[in-house]
């Protein structure tokens, strides 16, 4: 008997043979006593472990067993097992102190920076590239520097749209 | 639900009531379960330790999972699937850090149990129920691994060829010549057994 005749016997045991081949396998049974003494044996052993499984019972205290799953249980979601004991006004809190820590941090940088910028960069280069400048100091100023042509002008402006520039030379 | 009426619940309610975020409903399901994953989990692994370790994993997996649990099949049969995958990549993980003996590459060819005169008389006849789990839980302790797995999933777990070659990952052929062998072996096993005794 080779071993696909074998693997078939055993399909055909546990019911997993198409209808017709299940019918030539139990022919083939019938008429060959090999066939017909593996089949008793597989049969055998099925029957054997069926509903043989030893009762085994876990081997420590319901307490003991437990506890490590809910200390995982609980490290893994400690939002979903441990009920927040925090209260609404008590989260913003603790969210608005690093927030306005934070903004404060922001607006002081910002200054620093603004006062410590030179206003006008130098051009020490040389080159032909003619700088424009905004003071903070007077943000309605506008500086027109041309170093080649050893020109500056300087726009004042007011709030009114009108009024908006008024040009001066400075040489 | 309140806490007193746990153990008084049935499992639907507990794994609704766990879903919610319940500890203690799960707490009363691994309760009532824990045996039955915890042998699923020898019977493959045949380590104690490695078993509470796999099974108190499958809990908190079920846990995890409480969500997938769609009730089709029994919370049991739900949380022994999840301790099976878990038993599989214990004994793959396994099987990486061993050099495998030629006794097991033999094993895993089969061409032995091909070979085994076919045992006539029924090793079992006669013995008493818990006299026979004995017998059949030492004659597990002799398989291989792979062997045994889909021998305990086709026999304790009912599972068919496809469903095995899907939870193993490995093609129906194999199953089929892997369950082949196994049984025969076992049958070789018992045989010996009552010679023995």
């Amino acid at each position: 008997m080779n071993q696909e005749q074998q693997l078939k016997l055993q399909a055909f045991l546990d019911g997993e043979l198409p209808e017709r081949e299940a019918r030539e396998i139990l022919a083939w049974t019938q008429r060959d006593g090999e066939a017909a003494s593996l089949l008793a044996e597989l049969k055998g052993t099925r029957q054997a472990m069926a509903k043989a499984e030893l009762r085994l019972s876990v081997p420590t205290t319901r307490e003991f067993f437990w506890s490590k799953i809910e200390r995982e249980i609980q490290r893994l979601e400690p939002q979903a097992t441990i009920a927040p004991d925090v209260s609404f006004s008590a989260a913003l809190r603790r969210f608005l102190l690093p927030a306005s820590a934070l903004a404060a941090l922001v607006i002081a940088g910002l200054v620093v920076h603004f006062h410590a910028t030179p206003v006008a960069p130098v051009d020490t280069a040389g080159n032909d590239t003619p700088a424009v400048e905004t003071t903070l100091a007077s943000a309605d100023a506008t500086t027109y520097r041309d170093t080649s042509a050893g020109t500056t002008l300087v726009w004042f402006s007011d709030d009114t749209p009108a009024k908006a520039v008024k040009p001066t030379a400075i040489n | 639900m309140s806490g007193k009426n746990y153990s008084s619940a049935d499992d639907e309610a507990l794994v609704n009531a766990a879903r919610h975020g319940e500890l203690e409903a799960f707490e009363e399901l691994v309760f009532r379960h824990r045996d039955p994953i915890y042998a699923r989990a020898f019977s493959m692994t045949r380590n104690e330790d490695d078993a509470v370790d796999l099974s108190q994993e499958a809990w908190i997996k079920g846990w995890q999972r409480l969500g997938q649990f769609q009730g089709e099949s029994s919370f049991t049969t739900w949380m022994t699937r999840i301790v099976i995958n878990l038993c599989l990549d214990h004994l793959r993980r396994q099987k990486r850090h061993r050099t495998d003996s030629i006794e097991e590459l033999d094993d895993e060819g089969g061409g032995v149990e091909r070979q085994m005169p076919v045992v006539t008389v029924n090793p079992t006849a006669g013995l008493e129920r818990a006299e026979l789990r004995k017998k059949i839980d030492e004659a597990l302790d002799q398989l291989s691994a792979e062997h045994r797995t889909v021998l305990v999933l086709h026999e304790f777990e009912d599972l068919e060829y496809k469903e095995i070659a899907k939870t193993v990952g490995c093609s129906m052929g194999t199953v089929m010549s892997r369950l082949f062998y196994a049984r025969r072996k076992m049958a070789g096993l018992l045989a010996e057994m009552r010679k023995e005794s």
